[in-house]
């Protein structure tokens, strides 16, 4: 054997000496679905975890949209590649707590008991709280970037059209014609099967599907063309789109909200999270509560349904794993990673004790953007299940598009629109039946 | 003449392997993964799984969506089809023609061959959103133009989109094929042949036979399979689900509808169609054409 050879054995063996004698931390994966601004966010978040301690070191992963990261986790678990946790969005709850039963996803709460983590399931805002509950209460996501829509009002405009920002859509069609008349559109809308959809049965106290929103029972069809009020908002969506009070840019989020970034429009409506890209952008905006028809709930306002998403526990980690993640779940819930992730994205404080954290320091004052969501997630009284349970939903969603293109255009009418959504939704919900 | 062969029975296998190795995992596999698919009903994670017969196969052709997608398939085909190597032709025809600069026209011409599909459809995107397009606002004071709302619009978007890039592969080929055809024969057609444009149908154009038939057949399996991504980059189905091809409607359903069973049965339907094309165009076309 030559001597360099040997020395270059040597040079090896003294490097892997070398190395420190502690145990590496152990990875903790996690794929999520924000891009861009709410990226940086999670990385930032996953930076003061690592730096904060050194058991566990959190890699977080950005998989693209919701519904990607929904398609790229589920191929990743069939071949035994998944993350440790996993955010899945609120039309994906369905098909996440079904699988509880299948040992894919572990409950929240049984491991929170089992790891010994500071939890306390009376600190979550129920509304949070239940949408990824099961019908027993128990708490399977993990809350955390929950969002809702909310209504962006231009005040420029609104001062120029000297109206102020309605409560009611019934305060909506007595201010439209003056905007318009001002040169602007009046009213633009983001997500028709989220928020005028979804929530627009929760925002006025009415089930959505059979089987109380299938809480109760697994849903055989939705209630879209049986329910007069919905019927009547649509209705009613399609006089103001005729008349110019409401501007229907196509399916796409960006292309709805793109004129009231250039400050053409008084009134949009999104989500709660799109505040991160709208503060600095937009010069004079407000965040408002979605607005409703007091006809329809004779004066009372209903809460929404949570958007956004939670984070979910996978199974086929190991039990030091485990007690890693559950630690990072807590540190997560804090109230200062709840109310740094709050003030930076829009997104919701998930926990009461983060709420008041941000009270105590006078947070809402200094930042009035931030009260609307969860002021209107708190709203109390509601008679309905706080979410739904309906499989199949993502292709759901894709039924409720082509329908309401096909309305706005005038192709077919409202109620014909919403039956033909209601037959399309019932064999989903049956196929979906099929594989419980 | 002398016969080459491997003295040994094994070796030949040994040199094959890796190539067979490679269709295995990447063809044979998948298609007998899309069959089980096709005839079970599972949930997205694959638990819950039972033989269902024709089930999925029932639930996915009995959708009014599955027809819609069908008969926007086969227009856009011919579309694509029709104009990507019409186009091709002619710039082939032109770039042969030229004398100086022709290999700066060559490569030019062959660029957006090196493009993905889902490129493509984001910068078309640039070119045909209302906020930013030029050709969107071109359009748009000819005739109104927005595909947002009118289903013509919105296929002339994703027509031009899925043109476009397969221009530059038929230019390519129609190019090559042009070269092949022999002096003698041209020179000779100009001397019986006044008219550019009669000698161009009755020699030229017959010789490049070959050529077209294979482009056809490229040229259907790319904008029947390859153009999902400019699909989805473009209108994603817009306006209504009436610029859905057959096989962007099995990625919806498969991926982000989760519903593998119903992705499946439509895979096999495509692969049954593309089969009977095929099998047409070897029959009864490729009959009529004359190699040299």
């Amino acid at each position: 054997m030559n001597k360099i050879f040997k020395a270059f054995i040597a040079l090896v063996t003294l490097v892997f000496l070398s190395l420190p004698v502690n145990a590496a931390p152990i990875e903790l994966h996690y794929w999520h679905g924000h891009t861009g601004k709410l990226e940086t966010i999670i990385n930032e978040i996953a930076e003061r975890w690592n730096a904060s301690q050194d058991e566990s070191k959190l890699i977080p992963t950005s998989k693209g949209s919701y519904e990607d990261i929904l398609a790229a986790f589920i191929a990743a678990y069939r071949a035994g590649e998944h993350p440790h946790m996993v955010q899945v969005y609120d039309a994906g709850a369905a098909i996440m707590i079904a699988q509880v039963k299948n040992g894919v996803v572990y409950p929240f709460e049984d491991m929170a008991d089992k790891y010994g983590v500071n939890f306390n399931k009376d600190d979550y805002i129920p509304g949070i709280r239940n949408f990824y509950a099961d019908s027993d209460g128990k708490m399977i996501g993990i809350p955390f970037n929950s969002s809702t829509c909310l209504m962006y009002a231009n005040m420029d405009i609104l001062e120029a059209a000297g109206v102020e920002v309605p409560k009611t859509y019934e305060e909506f069609e007595g201010i439209a014609q003056k905007i318009k008349d001002a040169g602007y559109i009046p009213l633009l809308q983001s997500h028709s099967p989220w928020i005028w959809t979804e929530n627009f049965f929760s925002r006025h106290n009415l089930l959505m599907t059979d089987g109380n929103n299938g809480y109760d029972a697994v849903p055989t069809t939705t209630l879209f063309a049986d329910t007069p009020e919905f019927i009547t908002h649509w209705e009613k969506v399609k006089e103001w789109k005729d008349k110019g009070w409401y501007d229907y840019k196509g399916r796409a989020w960006g292309d709805n909200q793109a004129p009231f970034i250039a400050g053409e429009a008084a009134f949009w409506l999104g989500s709660a999270a799109s505040f991160s890209g709208m503060k600095g952008v937009v010069p004079n905006f407000s965040v408002n509560h979605i607005p409703y028809w007091s006809s329809m709930t004779g004066g009372k306002e209903y809460p929404t349904f949570i958007g956004g998403a939670a984070n979910w526990i996978l199974s086929g980690k190991s039990d030091e794993e485990y007690a890693a993640l559950m630690k990072l779940a807590e540190f997560m819930t804090t109230p200062e990673i709840q109310l740094f992730y709050h003030n930076m994205s829009g997104y919701a404080a998930v926990t009461y004790s983060a709420i008041e954290l941000a009270n105590a320091i006078g947070f809402y004052d200094l930042s009035p953007y931030h009260k609307a969501v969860g002021e209107q997630l708190s709203l109390t009284g509601s008679t309905i299940p706080g979410g739904y349970r309906a499989g199949n939903w993502p292709q759901i969603r894709e039924v409720i598009y082509e329908n309401v293109h096909k309305m706005l255009s005038g192709e077919i009418t409202v109620e014909q629109g919403w039956k033909n959504t209601d037959a399309g939704a019932a064999k989903l919900l049956a196929q979906f039946a099929k594989t419980l | 003449m002398k016969r080459v062969q491997f003295k040994s029975y094994y070796t030949q296998y040994f040199f094959v392997a890796p190539q067979l190795a490679i269709i295995l995992v990447f063809l044979y596999l998948p298609i007998v993964q899309t069959f089980t698919d096709a005839f079970t009903t599972q949930d997205a994670f694959g638990f819950g799984r039972y033989f269902s017969g024709f089930d999925n196969f029932i639930f996915a052709l009995s959708d009014a969506t599955y027809l819609r997608a069908f008969k926007f398939t086969i227009l856009f085909i011919c579309v694509i089809t029709f104009f990507s190597c019409s186009m091709g032709l002619l710039l082939a025809v032109q770039a042969n023609n030229v004398i100086h600069g022709k290999s700066y026209y060559k490569t030019l011409l062959i660029w957006p061959y090196a493009i993905a599909p889902a490129v493509v459809g984001v910068t078309a995107n640039y070119f045909f959103s209302e906020r930013l397009g030029i050709l969107y606002s071109f359009f748009h004071n000819l005739w109104g133009f927005n595909w947002y709302d009118n289903i013509h619009d919105a296929y002339i978007y994703v027509f031009i989109a899925a043109t476009w890039k397969q221009i530059s592969a038929n230019f390519i080929f129609f190019l090559a094929g042009l070269q092949t055809i022999q002096k003698p024969i041209i020179e000779a057609s100009l001397i019986d042949c006044k008219s550019s444009f009669r000698r161009f149908w009755t020699i030229t154009f017959p010789l490049l036979m070959p050529t077209t038939f294979f482009l056809i057949i490229i040229n259907i399996t790319y904008s029947f399979f390859d153009t999902l991504g400019i699909i989805d980059t473009t209108t994603i189905g817009a306006p209504s689900g009436e610029t859905k091809t057959l096989v962007f409607k099995a990625y919806i359903d498969g991926f982000r509808g989760l519903d593998l069973g119903s992705a499946g049965a439509q895979s096999i339907v495509m692969m049954l169609i593309v089969l009977v094309i095929t099998v047409f165009q070897f029959r009864f076309i490729e009959g009529r054409i004359h190699y040299n």
